[in-house]
């Protein structure tokens, strides 16, 4: 049982080192949360406030205030939005021109070491250390983290069994192919035990099955395992498996942000009906209880009312009935990732940005 | 049968010690240092590298079987030899014979330090974890400069140890007693020059053999370059038959700056002046050319802090994080 529920369950869980979790914060942040817990422990793995990013003359992020929970985020946002950027500054790679940022309480001006200790990175490019086995690679990465020597060599074992490695361990890392050579990113990523990770187009260049496995072990990882997830991809199927919530930015502003289940809602919560077969009679019995009435396909409806979903889908059933026809199927509509995506880059920037809107 | 696996796969958060974010630095010489540990040409050029020293110290051990070995009362044919050399210019040639060796060394090493991690896009793994530029290049340079340290000065040492032991009534001590101190320094000069050049040079490229063929070539035109002065110097010097009717000392002095313009010469110069010898032909025998003088000291330090220091600062330059989303 955790001792805090909600966003405060993956920092202080018994089933954790508590010790460790706690040394994963910064030491100010932890005094203040163990004076009062509810208030000071963060709800958030990173946040920042009216950060602006330049290169040069160009404002790669423009006053972006936003706030990434826990649990598995999806990053979107079309090319040159500025995901990249959010990123490196995340990192601690870019000074931000003003504004200021933490991640897991830490400063991202000042605390970079201290951030980067605490994250796992796994880039979009290939990258490994040449001349190195897999699993010296992946120790190689624990001990640049501060890891021990002999704890790094076995953790490396244990993750790289994890990601699918365990037989190919011992093989140069510039022998493997594509597929292994996602996964040994997300192995030299993980060794440290990091408490966010930032995953860069994880599936890119893997066939059908290999994504599939990439995306299930990245599901895996972020759901239940104190493990918080950052995934940038261009792949909406992709982050819609793995993420929870989405932040959508866009010319270096903040879009939109919020749970994926609520920008995928209709405004109106209009209902998907599936019927056995075709019925005009049912359509007619609809439009007389005052709703509206779409035909998606031959035997599929969309029914909106000004009622509750509920009630909605009484009145569903009630014309069913009426009409003699079988209802196979009852549920809330809901728009594509793809289709909220698309609303979403086409619409004003957010006028409270971390609030969950659309 | 169960299809499943006996150990436990799952993932599991690691909860172990972190040691402090400082000092990443050693953790990357020491993996460049265990890589280069692994090449069996470094065990070989280490031992060659050490080869004048094995080589006076037989010399050395002959003399002293053939000085054992005469009649009482008679002279030996080598009493001379001991009383007529130079200790400490031994040192100085020792570190010249090697210097084609520390090259070599260096090139195994430290060619593709850098140049090979640019292919392979390691600056994001390195980048991504808690370190930084100057752990990242401290950390290669480091590990280029220890072994290249450690290969040059233990045969000097040997030798050194050997001379205090056997010599020390012929004026191996007495001729220098801050020789001990002169020479660790004199190495690690040398061995630091090596690493920077090596280091800077392998940051421009993306493959660690075409970094370690530009430093090849540099070495060697400058070497060769080193050998035209040397024709230089005996034309300046008029020859055998018209000593002192030579070129005037301001065009000497050019010469022999000029003789020590290359890697080899600047590391030659900078150790005459360190251990403060002009110098003797090798095995102690007497040599009918006079030696070129080597520049001053300040000169031969400052030109090699400044080369070391530009192809620092160009690996400083090339060294970035890299764009991390496509």
């Amino acid at each position: 049982m955790r001792r805090y529920t909600g966003s405060f369950g993956s920092y202080l869980s018994p089933s954790d080192s508590s010790s460790r979790a706690i040394a994963d914060l910064s030491p100010n942040l932890v005094a203040q949360a163990l004076e009062n817990p509810v208030k000071y422990l963060p709800v958030s793995v990173a946040s920042t406030q009216n950060l602006v990013v330049q290169y040069g003359s160009f404002v790669a992020l423009n006053d972006l205030t936003v706030e990434i929970p826990e649990g598995c985020t999806g990053l979107l946002g079309p090319n040159g939005a500025g995901k990249t950027t959010l990123l490196k500054t995340i990192l601690g790679f870019v000074t931000p021109a003003a504004g200021s940022g933490s991640v897991l309480g830490f400063d991202i001006r000042s605390q970079g070491r201290e951030i980067r200790q605490r994250i796992g990175l796994m880039p979009e490019q290939d990258c490994h250390i040449p001349g190195m086995s897999a699993v010296q690679f992946v120790a190689y990465a624990g001990e640049l983290a501060g890891m021990p020597g002999e704890q790094a060599i076995r953790r490396a074992h244990e993750v790289l069994e994890y990601c699918g490695l365990g037989e190919a361990r011992y093989r140069n890392v510039e022998t493997y192919s594509t597929g292994m050579k996602q996964r040994i990113k997300l192995a030299q990523a993980l060794v440290h035990g990091p408490k966010l990770l930032l995953l860069d187009e994880p599936t890119n260049g893997l066939d059908p099955a290999g994504r599939e496995d990439m995306l299930e072990l990245v599901r895996s990882v972020s759901h239940g395992k104190g493990l918080n997830v950052v995934i940038s991809s261009h792949l909406l199927p992709d982050i819609e498996r793995v993420a929870d919530q989405v932040i959508v930015v866009m010319k270096g502003q903040l879009r939109v942000q919020g749970m994926i289940k609520e920008l995928k809602k209709i405004a109106g919560a209009p209902m998907d009906v599936e019927l056995i077969e075709h019925s005009d009679p049912f359509a007619t019995a609809m439009r007389s209880r005052g709703a509206t009435i779409e035909e998606l396909t031959h035997s599929r409806y969309r029914v909106q009312t000004n009622q509750t979903p509920a009630e909605t889908g009484k009145l569903v059933l009630s014309a069913a009935r009426e009409v003699g026809v079988q209802v196979r199927g009852l549920e809330l509509a809901e728009r594509s990732l793809e289709d909220a995506f698309l609303d979403v880059i086409g619409a004003p920037p957010a006028q409270h940005p971390g609030g969950f809107q659309l | 049968m169960a299809s499943t696996p006996i150990a436990d796969l799952s993932y599991r958060n690691y909860d172990g010690e972190l040691t402090s974010t400082n000092n990443r630095w050693w953790v990357i010489a020491k993996s460049t240092m265990r890589m280069a540990m692994k090449k069996k040409a470094i065990w070989i050029y280490a031992i060659l590298s050490g080869f004048y020293y094995v080589a006076m110290i037989i010399v050395l051990f002959v003399v002293d079987q053939m000085t054992q070995n005469v009649v009482p009362g008679q002279k030996s044919p080598v009493s001379g030899f001991l009383n007529s050399i130079q200790w400490k210019d031994q040192f100085v040639t020792g570190f010249s014979y090697g210097q084609i060796w520390f090259l070599a060394i260096s090139l195994v090493i430290g060619a593709g330090a850098i140049a090979n991690d640019n292919r392979a896009n390691a600056l994001l793994v390195y980048l991504s974890k808690p370190c930084d530029k100057r752990d990242y290049l401290f950390g290669k340079w480091l590990g280029v400069f220890l072994p290249l340290f450690v290969v040059s000065a233990t045969p000097s040492l040997v030798f050194y140890f050997y001379g205090a032991m056997s010599y020390r009534e012929m004026g191996f001590l007495s001729s220098d007693p801050w020789l001990i101190l002169k020479l660790p320094l004199m190495l690690a000069i040398g061995s630091a020059f090596h690493a920077s050049i090596v280091i800077g040079i392998s940051s421009m490229f993306n493959q660690g053999r075409m970094a370690g063929a530009v430093y090849s070539g540099f070495y060697f035109i400058t070497n060769f370059f080193t050998q035209l002065m040397t024709i230089a110097w005996l034309a300046a010097q008029g020859g055998p038959r018209h000593r002192g009717e030579g070129a005037p000392e301001a065009v000497k002095n050019l010469i022999g700056k000029l003789y020590y313009s290359s890697v080899d010469g600047l590391n030659i110069g900078m150790s005459k002046g360190i251990i403060g010898t002009k110098g003797s032909a090798a095995f102690g025998i007497r040599s009918p050319i006079e030696m070129v003088p080597a520049p001053s000291l300040m000169f031969s330090l400052g030109t090699i802090a400044i080369i070391s220091s530009l192809m620092m600062f160009i690996a400083w330059r090339r060294i970035r994080p890299v764009e991390i989303v496509g």
